[in-house]
């Protein structure tokens, strides 16, 4: 998938490591998101979603 | 997400402490045990000492599953990921060598699985780099 969460994170001034605080997971884990390493569990793109206060499919899309 | 054990931030660390006072235990009740089966006043004990190092061995296990339950979701995929690779390639090793040399005792498999546990990791610590380096090519 692919996703807007480095332009998301860098619009509101936040590190990868405030990102990671914020939704209770390691700094790996938000950088392998940003840089499509890795797709989201449902829980936590909800979680990600509530945080920017966007739908998931503002942040989410297919390749 | 099931709510971790404890912060993710602070899992590394205290599976660290954790496991190097389990290791420290296993060590010293597998140096123990001649002196605690020489010195048991009774069959029980005997029994007793015999199956003393089986016991960090499960604190031990418990230990690596509290870390489980303690990292992210990304984490827990890798770790499996490297607990499975490290079961077959393991599985693999000892069953070639045991082949080649049979031996009565499997105290010998032990090493044979935490060197193989540490390559993988290794080996998937460097597949990981080199996605992420070619990630910020693209």
């Amino acid at each position: 998938m692919r996703n807007i969460l480095l332009e998301l994170r860098a619009q509101r001034g936040m590190t990868q490591g405030d990102l990671a605080d914020a939704l209770n997971v390691s700094r790996q884990t938000v950088n392998a998101l940003e840089t499509g390493r890795y797709d989201p569990s449902l829980p936590l793109a909800f979680a990600i979603a509530k945080l920017f206060k966007c739908r998931i499919e503002d942040i989410f899309s297919p390749k | 997400m099931t709510a971790p054990a404890y912060p993710v931030k602070n899992a590394d660390w205290n599976y660290v402490v954790e496991m190097f006072v389990v290791a420290v235990l296993y060590i010293g009740v597998t140096w123990a045990r001649p002196w605690l089966i020489a010195h048991a006043a009774s069959p029980g004990l005997v029994t007793a000492a015999t199956v003393a190092p089986a016991f960090p061995v499960w604190i031990m296990a418990l230990v690596v599953w509290r870390y489980y339950r303690s990292i992210d979701e990304y984490r827990q995929k890798r770790f499996l990921e490297v607990l499975a690779l490290t079961f077959g390639v393991g599985v693999c090793i000892i069953v070639t060598i045991d082949a080649l040399y049979p031996r009565t005792t499997f105290d010998w498999a032990w090493p044979v699985l935490a060197v193989t546990w540490g390559a993988v990791s290794a080996a998937q610590t460097i597949v990981t780099a080199m996605q992420y380096t070619q990630s910020r090519r693209g």
